[in-house]
């Protein structure tokens, strides 16, 4: 990484960082694991793993990453599904169990699973 | 992208995109680009799929991440030349969010965000913590260019002074003003530090920022720094924060290697850098000087002040220390300016604050709102209530440092005045909510042994008086505590408030404090009454059953008897604290069950119908209740016959008292006979427990009404009574106070169903019948009009379902018999000239949270209707009738009941009061505790003379356990089986049928057996004999 040396510089990072992350979410699925440690004690890091053998084993290319705590630590672990640029949609207390029918569901048939939604974040 | 080409397709050919037509449109896709001469440009690469399978086919136009949804073979010119050739999207093939998706709320629709507003919390959650580029995506760093770049150190200043902005680690100091003291101070070198010493039980708010969002601590590290002139920093986190430790670290390098952090930032010539120090975990370092020596190697303790760290910090050069919520404020008060910032929260608080809603709360999460919220709406409105639909009690802010605020005052606005004059603080965002099953001694003693163990021991007041309050507590706690204890343990805190060295002895006592000011009645529980209300402190508590039943019926004892099969000797067991089995088995709403231990696991034990099965059993074996052998010559007039004077009169009976009962009514019973319908009460059942009170020497005399037929003058003068008890009940309906009210056909709920019971029911035959009201004797009004043959019945409520006070159980009979519920309605006027035809309905909608805990009803103006009726009821609330108050000398509430002091005296020498004239409408258990109680009063006050709180520990006895309780793991409750609906109009037949034997047997097996376990951990010495087992404590044994 080169060392910003102005706040035009920074500003350009900005710039090109939004748009590359502009062109990785709209063409693609991000799946997004709460992993503060309220998500981790809730089981989060089982439910990551759980999801990349999903999309491994159905051969989905979607993108796996983390974020920290949203706030609703009681509905830990949260997985946040995020299609297109569309809205993330927020699934609560999901187990490795719930895994293999959220993926089919919401990626395969493009349903949301309803009974375990949270919510959506606002576009 | 390859390097070769200008842009690349990928088209996907998963087995779904493949299905939906890919190859074709692979093929068109290559015959295009060779027709347009374009192969050389463009590439085609097959890819898997990437999770739109739905959509398929799949189309990705790289480099600019363009993606097509549905893609069919005869698209592809158009997407060739509109894209590939002239830059632009073929809007109708871009994804499209699929219908289903647009159904579900977003997040600020949610009630838990609804009133929330994220501004320090604004990136967790959302970006990746551990991805510097997101932060700058998101707008990070952009403060801290501004600052560099356009303000001077003072600017820089003036803004945070300005924006208003206070010290989030509780003490609320100004931030700006610290900042600039510590510029001021003289010396070349200077230091600022981010506390992270986060430490009070339940509270994550810092944990949570330093893992989510780390970089806007940072930032606003840098610019604290550039604006105070320190070139060294400091972020103090616990080490049991792993997580935040490893993402600060990856942080704090990502910024060095962008120049963010290091030498010449930004080309700005101002040079700063950060270091990680992990504190071992001691509470007190939160205190600005002992974090200042735990950073220096030193021991964590506290040290006086002045000189502050401003001052006198870090290795004794000036140092600016503030809380990490605090420094993620920074960059945003610089880049959205400090008059955004200030137009956020009250006159002295501006902002938002983050708290972690903990405890007894059904969402629990981290919340960021603005100052100057409610709590009401705080743990309402964004935490849902009390879990499990339990009545929230009190909350407390401010970890162990803090106070308990009782649910009267939450209509605070949270700052941080209001919480200091309330007796609390701020603090650094804890708020653990508690419900009724919080025992609020248990809270103080739990906070207490905490601070015990984190006192660092430099001072003498912390370190003893944290010491000697916990003793006190303790001794409360284990039923051993007097009420000086109370006197000293004020003076005790008082002293560690007023000389403690640091913050954490000053506030060591706020939780004591509080508790003693606002819940005081529960001391005094544990200290005269020798109960513990919620059910905590294991001492006082045998069983939770037993502790929630007011009467304080031994429950596992006798549900233990009946798994054996001896049913005479539980239902004594019953009758030494509860003498109506039989109606109890029918009526009673059972708070033994809501707390019953079983019910975490699965349900509750079915003690209620049980209890009838063994009193049905019974039922045919006369019962005369005991008596002492002694005689007292004192006579004692009971008013009232219901449960409360009934079973005073018998407990008085029993200690050899000559015992009249007056009742006004020409039946006995009270609201047992008037009031509860009989399809739930059959008559003979209750004359049954009625006659056993009889055979222990009560006299009841009926149609003698007070203030009718004779006065407490006569009783007490004339007649030469001793004592009387007032158990008239509460049997006056309140009027609805609306036009119309009197017409015929309008009935007062209590005197319609009095009428049925008296044989003197309305003629309802194919009328229609509006029943006004949500509680217990709306739905009797409702069930009952529906047997008497009414066309329609109705029942109007103006809060919703949820809020209805009626037993659910009751509700849901009603529904299956055919009654109509309307809610959020409420009757203004009652139409009709000679006779009601109709009633004027209002609208209602549910708004503000009231001190209830339910949203209050209020009336949408212009929604009036007319809803037709015959009949309607009046079920609105009942007050005890008063009419003979005057010149009595005893006194009233506003709310109709009876003013009393210790031992249920009454404001008149002599007379004393229990039931529902003291309670207001209440249950026949709570009436029947308050007998047992008011009997051992008025008898305390004949031997004695002194009207006082009198203790009575019942004693109780112990079953042993003599089947394998493994094998009821798996067993289930019971049904209730019932009479079907259709056998149930037109008679007045009881609706609930009974336990077989077999039935009643297996479900008392189900018990976990609470006593037994209670032994166990309290090491009080239980001796089994072979069958029954030892009084441990001779019941009736005074404190």
């Amino acid at each position: 990484m080169p060392r910003l040396k102005s706040l035009e510089e920074l500003q350009q990072l900005r710039e090109r960082v939004q748009s590359e992350i502009k062109a990785r979410t709209s063409a693609s699925t991000i799946i997004t694991v709460g992993m503060g440690t309220c998500g981790i004690s809730a089981g989060a890091r089982e439910v990551m793993y759980a999801i990349l053998a999903e999309l491994e084993r159905l051969k989905i290319d979607a993108q796996v990453t983390t974020t920290g705590c949203i706030g609703m630590c009681s509905k830990e672990p949260l997985v946040d599904i995020q299609q297109g640029n569309q809205p993330r949609v927020t699934y609560g207390n999901v187990t490795p169990a719930m895994v293999p029918r959220l993926i089919e569901e919401h990626l395969v048939r493009g349903n949301v699973v309803s009974e375990w939604v949270v919510g959506r974040a606002t576009g | 992208m390859s390097e070769r080409h200008r842009a690349d397709v990928l088209v996907c050919t998963c087995p779904a995109c493949t299905k939906a037509g890919a190859q074709a449109l692979l093929e068109a896709l290559r015959e295009e680009l060779t027709r347009r001469e374009l192969t050389e440009e463009i590439s085609i690469v097959e890819t898997g799929s990437r999770g739109f399978c739905y959509m398929g086919p799949i189309v990705v136009v790289q480099p600019e991440g363009i993606l097509y949804t549905g893609v069919q073979a005869a698209d592809v010119p158009e997407l060739v030349e509109e894209t590939l050739v002239k830059g632009r999207i073929v809007e109708r093939l871009t994804y499209k969010e699929p219908s289903t998706h647009r159904a579900v709320p977003y997040y600020k629709d949610i009630p838990f965000y609804g009133k929330q507003m994220r501004v320090v919390l604004r990136n967790c959650g959302v970006i990746n913590p551990q991805s510097i580029e997101e932060y700058i995506a998101v707008g990070g760093y952009q403060a801290l260019g501004k600052v560099l770049t356009t303000m001077t150190p003072e600017q820089v200043i003036e803004e945070v002074k300005r924006s208003g902005l206070r010290g989030r680690g509780g003490a609320g100091f100004p931030t700006g003003r610290k900042w600039e003291l510590t510029r001021k101070s003289p010396g070349e070198v200077k230091y600022v530090i981010a506390n992270g010493d986060e430490g009070d039980p339940g509270a994550y708010m810092d944990r949570a920022l330093l893992e989510g969002d780390p970089h806007s601590v940072i930032e606003g590290m840098i610019i604290g720094a550039y604006a105070i002139g320190a070139h060294e920093g400091f972020i103090y986190v616990r080490d049991e924060y792993p997580l935040a430790v490893k993402n600060v670290q990856r942080a704090i390098e990502q910024a060095r290697e962008y120049g963010l952090l290091g030498k010449d930032i930004l080309g700005s010539g101002f040079d700063f850098d950060i270091k990680v120090v992990r504190g071992a975990g001691a509470f007190v370092c939160g205190e600005e000087t002992a974090l200042i020596a735990s950073l220096e190697g030193r021991a964590g303790n506290p040290r006086p002040r002045p000189p502050f760290p401003a001052q006198k910090g870090l290795w004794g050069k000036p140092t600016n220390i503030n809380n990490v919520k605090s420094w993620a404020n920074i960059p945003v008060i610089i880049n959205r300016g400090a008059d955004w910032f200030r137009q956020i929260g009250t006159e002295t608080s501006k902002g938002t604050m983050i708290f972690s809603l903990v405890g007894k709360v059904q969402n629990t999460g981290l919340v960021e709102v603005p100052m100057g919220i409610t709590l009401r709406e705080l743990i309402y409105e964004i935490g849902g209530g009390g879990k499990n639909g339990k009545r929230v009690k009190a909350v407390q802010t401010g970890g162990p440092s803090g106070g308990c605020i009782p649910s009267a005052l939450f209509d605070l606005q949270v700052d941080y005045e209001t919480l200091k004059q309330a007796g609390s603080i701020m603090g650094s965002g804890g708020m653990i909510v508690m419900d009724e099953d919080t025992c609020m001694v248990d809270v103080a003693r739990y906070f207490l042994d905490f601070l015990k163990d984190e006192s660092c021991g430099k001072c003498t007041p912390c370190r003893e008086g944290i010491r000697r309050m916990l003793e006190i507590l303790n001794r409360i706690r284990d039923g051993q505590g007097e009420m000086e204890d109370l006197v000293e343990l004020e003076t005790l805190a008082q002293v560690v408030k007023d000389t403690s060295l640091c913050g954490l002895g000053q506030t060591a006592p706020n939780p004591v404090l509080t508790t003693l000011r606002y819940f005081r009645d529960e001391y005094e529980a544990h200290i005269l009454r020798k109960k513990c209300p919620a059910g905590v402190c294991l001492p006082l508590v045998r069983a939770k059953c037993t502790n929630a039943c007011p009467a304080g019926v031994d429950i596992p004892t006798y549900v233990a008897l009946i798994a054996r099969g001896r049913y005479a000797e539980a239902l004594e067991v019953h009758r030494r604290r509860n003498p109506f089995a039989l109606v109890c088995g029918r009526v009673c709403p059972a708070f033994c069950e809501a707390e019953c231990r079983r019910g975490e696991l699965d349900q509750p034990i079915a003690i209620r119908q049980v209890k009838r099965f063994m009193a049905d059993h019974e039922l045919k074996v006369p019962w005369t209740p005991p008596r002492a052998d002694k005689r007292y010559p004192e006579k004692v007039a009971v008013i009232g016959s219901g449960p409360a004077g009934l079973t005073a009169a018998l407990r008085l009976a029993q200690k050899g008292y000559p015992v009249t009962v007056f009742e006004a009514l020409p039946v006995a019973g009270g609201m047992l006979a008037v009031g509860i319908p009989e399809y739930r009460l059959p008559r003979d059942i209750l004359q049954v427990e009625i006659d056993n009170i009889k055979r222990a020497g009560v006299e009841i005399q009926l149609n003698k009404a007070l203030g009718r037929d004779f006065t407490l003058d006569d009783l007490l003068t004339r007649q030469g009574y001793k004592a009387v008890i007032l158990a008239i009940g509460a049997h006056k309906s309140r009027r609805l106070g609306i036009p119309g009210e009197d017409l015929p056909g309008v009935y007062p709920g209590t005197t319609f169903l009095r009428d049925i019971a008296l044989g003197k029911a309305p003629d309802l035959k194919e009328k229609r019948v509006v029943v006004v009201g949500g509680g217990d004797v709306a739905i009797d009004a409702v069930r009952s009009s529906w047997r008497l043959g009414a066309s329609e019945v109705h029942l109007v409520y103006r809060r919703t379902r949820t809020e209805m006070p009626a037993r659910k159980d009751e509700v849901e009979a009603a529904e299956k018999e055919g009654v109509h519920f309307h809610f959020l309605l409420n009757p203004t006027r009652v139409l009709g000239t000679d006779r009601v035809t109709g009633i004027e309905m209002q609208r209602q909608e549910l708004g503000e949270f009231d001190t209830s805990g339910r949203r209050r009803p209020v009336p949408i103006p212009g929604s009036e209707f007319v809803m037709e009726a015959d009949v309607l009821i009046a079920a609105i609330g009942q007050e005890p009738d008063l009419f003979w108050l005057d010149g009595t000398g005893i006194e009233a509430r506003r709310d109709g009941t009876l003013v009393t002091g210790p031992g249920y005296s009454t404001t008149r020498t002599g007379v004393f009061a229990a039931g529902d004239a003291v309670l207001g409408p209440s249950t026949v258990v709570q009436a029947i505790g308050q007998g047992n109680e008011v009997a051992d009063a008025v008898d305390h006050y004949l031997r004695t003379g002194k009207v006082e709180e009198v203790a009575v520990r019942p004693g109780y006895e112990v079953v042993k356990q003599i089947f394998d309780m493994e094998q009821y793991y798996k067993a289930v409750r019971p049904a209730t089986r019932e009479l079907p609906v259709e056998a149930r109009r037109g008679n007045f037949n009881e609706v609930e049928l009974c336990f077989d034997e077999r039935t009643a047997q297996e479900e008392c097996k189900r018990c976990l057996r609470c006593d037994l376990e209670w032994l166990e951990d309290t090491g009080l010495e239980a001796v089994p004999v072979p069958d029954r087992v030892l009084v441990i404590e001779t019941a009736g044994q005074k404190e």
